[in-house]
């Protein structure tokens, strides 16, 4: 379907792409509605609207298989949004996996896969047998005295509408309202949401009685619930005239109702498409119907590649190197006595660095994207994984709001997933099994995110059996990870750590117990990747927290710059808790591991210098540093010689072949075209402190 | 004799023979070449920034105009003496297979060199050792001199080096 350049496919993709989230979401919601045994259309209509939309896109880039299950999904939606047929759980199953097949055309288009996609054509069969029975109609709408202008234009939709709040014995109104043109848009969105307490809008139109050239006046046929005062004392306003729309005494005859299915009649009615995309504008044959005002498209928004984000925030770090150069020219002229030259250089650098950190601070806004991208996608997997392994779950998400950078958002998903997995099949207990312990049947799954400073944690948390000590530690002891004779000396958290090691968590043999199973050691590693930590906690019978700690962003930090010995290196701030000078008295030597006291804590040490392998001919009475470095609950002091200052970096990755090398972030360059290391805490407490080497050897012993 | 060697291969090369580019380079006193292709561009000697732990013949860590460089020391690759840096130290970027740019430093850039397939001595059978996995060929250029330091006036060869092996190891 490549037709029309990458550039339009690449649009194509992700446009599509959302469209399916936001699809994904309203049945969601439905899902959620079905549950509490209630109904709102409007889910429904998004839904409905969200396939139309992608049947239009399909059409232009000529995705045949898209178009094909758009189609058959889009007269499923339409029976359901008519009332031709009642929403169930199996209808709403065949539709959740509609969104997964749309993700896999998808994703057979992004990659150009040879994959002929039978499951679209499966899918189009179920639907073919979908929707066979249509419900007897009656029209109640005789009854009373509408305009026939009106009634000829309704959709068949907004008839529907109509009748169901004829039948429920709502009362209609008619609202004629004067709109300002430049207005409209959010006017009319404004007393929609306002009629929705009272009752529903059904449909509007242009009266055609303009007054002036800059409103529009427009007739809204209403049903409502509440009388006509209370309609007035609570829509009613200088622009607003409110009539009740009489009964008639007796039927006439029937009136001219388009219930046709031609196209028109299965367009987005105008009234809930307050955004009509230029793809709905393209074949909409109703336009006339529409106010003048909506022609104008309303998204305020542009979709843009993060590569460009990239490179505009390399161009900042740039800039922020000329920044450096300006402190040292006004420097060298304040030296050679041009005191008011200085001056002057000087004050323009403050601006400059005032409108550089405003830069920064723009750009990385944008980045920010809501954590509820993935969420949304985790609670489809939730649905399906409880139906697949039938125990059921309910899912509890809060903060879906906190924002963090894009990239770390795409990252996120593969692991949250893996980890939501495990907690599903292996945490949460069967139904019997949580009946005998007295928990409720359905088990819990809680998804919290929330900022804290700079960082974004987010927690996983079930009430299910939680992790079985014994089991792991037996495992453990089987792979070698550690000496049976150690066992009765571990604290708890550090048998709990043994579920990231390679081959602990594995699902081949751990299935026997109800432990974590897919490859925590994989989420660890993949969450190390985006500069974040795990932890774990567990009570037995009680449930199991997972708990993730990510840095907000990926592309700029405030560092601290440090020297060992000759060379310069930066520690990212968000992981430095404080600097303290070094007192070689205060070490003490405990389990082989040197460690001081800080305000009645004991802090594990890691002298740089000695890790480096740089020469040690430092004399002992010069004054070092120890930079406290903490991440989740684990703290690690690194001993350094000297403290520079502070400095916002951009953290540029080391090329492929120093990836094997531990430790590092990546590097940066400081003003003077010199390239400094970053240093990577989350990586430097890992070797330190739970000693990556046995890790090592055990998997080359493995290898 | 010089120019009857030169107008013997020109006559040799127009029989519509391959001919390949390589970059000729002097490591250690001796003369080296990669293929053209896989270099994008020549710099002088960089300020370096060191890699603690890294693998010992990454002699360190560069930028180019924003762009983070690995740089490689051929000479501790081919396990060959280091003299020190000069006013001739050049580092190399080239491309590796999956696309990263990468520093090798050299202790001298030549020049560019043609060579026929007839000038290309293919290497397996000549060398032994560690050294073979990186030599692809021998290249014995017709008419240019190259002058090496262990055997002056003696063998004019360079050695080809295969960049894909040497750069993803």
């Amino acid at each position: 379907m490549a037709e029309g350049g990458d550039k339009a496919r690449e649009e194509f993709l992700s446009e599509a792409q959302e469209i399916i989230e936001s699809l994904s979401r309203s049945l969601l919601a439905l899902d959620a509605s079905l549950k509490a045994g209630t109904s709102d259309p409007s889910l429904i209509n998004e839904a409905f609207r969200a396939v139309h939309t992608l049947k239009g896109l399909a059409g232009l880039f000529g995705a045949a298989k898209m178009g094909t299950l758009s189609h058959r999904l889009e007269d499923v939606l339409d029976g359901l949004r008519l009332g031709r047929m009642d929403l169930t759980p199996e209808t709403l199953d065949i539709l959740f996996n509609a969104v997964d097949v749309y993700g896999r055309i998808l994703q057979v288009e992004r990659d150009s896969l040879d994959d002929p996609l039978m499951i679209v054509d499966d899918l189009v069969g179920r639907l073919e047998n979908f929707g066979a029975e249509d419900k007897e109609e009656m029209s109640p709408v005789v009854e009373y005295d509408l305009d026939p202008g009106m009634l000829a234009v309704l959709t068949e939709y907004e008839e529907h509408r109509l009748r169901t709040n004829i039948e429920q014995g709502l009362g209609l109104y008619r609202l004629r309202v004067q709109f300002e043109l430049a207005t409209i848009d959010k006017a009319l969105d404004d007393i929609k949401e306002r009629a929705k307490t009272h009752g529903e809008i059904i449909t509007y139109l242009p009266t055609g009685e303009t007054t002036s050239a800059d409103t529009i006046e427009l007739d809204l046929l209403m049903a409502s619930r509440d009388d006509l005062a209370t309609l007035i004392g609570s829509l009613g306003a200088d622009n607003v005239v409110i009539e009740a729309i009489p009964r008639r005494g007796r039927p006439s005859r029937a009136p001219s109702q388009p219930l046709t299915t031609a196209p028109e009649a299965r367009q987005i009615s105008s009234m809930d498409a307050p955004s009509p995309s230029a793809l709905d504008l393209a074949d909409s044959s109703d336009v006339a119907a529409e106010p003048a005002g909506s022609l104008r498209s309303v998204a305020q928004t542009v979709r843009v590649d993060i590569n460009k984000l990239d490179h505009l925030m390399n161009i900042v770090g740039e800039l922020a190197i000329v920044r450096g150069s300006f402190s040292r020219l006004t420097e060298r002229l304040r030296g050679e006595g041009q005191r008011q030259l200085a001056a002057e250089l000087q004050r323009l650098h403050r601006n400059f660095d005032r409108r550089l950190a405003e830069m920064q601070d723009g750009i990385l806004e944008v980045r920010m994207v809501p954590l509820g991208q993935v969420f949304d996608r985790l609670a489809r997997v939730v649905r399906q994984i409880s139906r697949e392994v039938s125990k059921e779950i309910r899912l509890v998400i809060t903060g879906a709001e906190t924002e963090i950078d894009k990239l770390i958002v795409e990252e996120l998903s593969d692991p949250l997933m893996h980890m939501i997995r495990n907690a599903i099949d292996h945490g949460i207990e069967g139904a019997e099994g949580r009946q005998a312990v007295g928990k409720p049947e359905a088990g819990t799954i809680a998804l919290n995110a929330f900022q804290k400073g700079n960082h974004v944690m987010i927690e996983i948390e079930d009430d299910g059996a939680g992790i079985d000590d014994e089991a792991l530690i037996a495992k453990a002891v089987s792979q070698g990870l550690v000496e049976a004779g150690e066992v009765p000396d571990l604290s708890r958290d550090e048998i709990l750590a043994f579920v990231f090691l390679p081959g602990v968590s594995t699902r081949d043999e751990a299935g026997d117990y109800s432990g974590r199973g897919v490859g925590m050691d994989v989420v660890k590693t993949n969450i190390s990747k985006l500069g974040g930590v795990i932890d774990v906690q567990s009570e037995t019978g009680i449930g199991t927290k997972m708990t993730i700690t990510l840095p907000i962003t990926l592309a700029i930090v405030s560092a601290l710059i440090i020297r060992v010995s000759r060379q310069l290196f930066a520690i990212p701030l968000n992981s430095v808790t404080e600097a303290i000078a070094f007192d070689e008295s205060s070490v003490k030597i405990v389990d082989g591991r040197e460690v001081m006291t800080i305000r009645g804590t004991t802090l594990p040490l890691c002298r740089l210098r000695k890790l480096f392998q740089f020469p040690q001919g430092q004399p002992d009475d010069k004054r070092r540093f120890v930079v406290v470095t903490s991440l989740g609950s684990r703290r690690l002091g690194l001993v350094v010689d000297h403290l520079l200052g502070q400095q916002d970096i951009v953290i540029k990755s080391l090329g492929k072949s120093l990836a094997s090398v531990r430790g590092f972030a990546g590097a940066t360059e400081l003003g003077d075209q010199r390239v400094c290391l970053v240093l990577d805490p989350a990586a430097l407490i890992e070797e330190v402190l739970v000693g990556v080497d046995t890790r090592e050897d055990f998997a080359r012993s493995n290898g | 004799m010089a120019d009857l060697a030169t107008n013997q291969s020109r006559v040799l090369r127009n029989a519509d023979e391959a001919v390949r580019e390589f970059l000729a380079f002097k490591l250690s006193g001796e003369y080296y070449a990669v293929a053209l292709t896989r270099i994008r561009e020549i710099l002088s000697l960089p300020s370096l920034t060191p890699v603690p732990r890294a693998p010992a013949d990454v002699i360190g860590v560069c930028s180019v105009r924003g762009l983070l460089v690995t740089v490689v020391d051929l000479r501790r690759r081919l396990h060959l003496e280091e003299p020190a840096p000069t006013r001739q130290t050049r580092i190399l970027l080239a491309a590796t297979e999956d696309d990263e740019t990468i520093g090798l430093y050299v202790d001298e850039v030549r020049q560019v060199v043609r060579l026929a397939e007839s000038e290309i001595e293919v290497a397996q059978s000549a060398l032994g050792g560690e050294l073979s996995d990186y030599v692809v060929g021998i290249g014995r250029p017709r008419d240019i001199r190259f002058t090496s330091g262990s055997s002056p006036g003696g063998d004019n060869i360079l050695i080809l080096l295969d960049l894909s092996t040497i750069v993803n190891r």
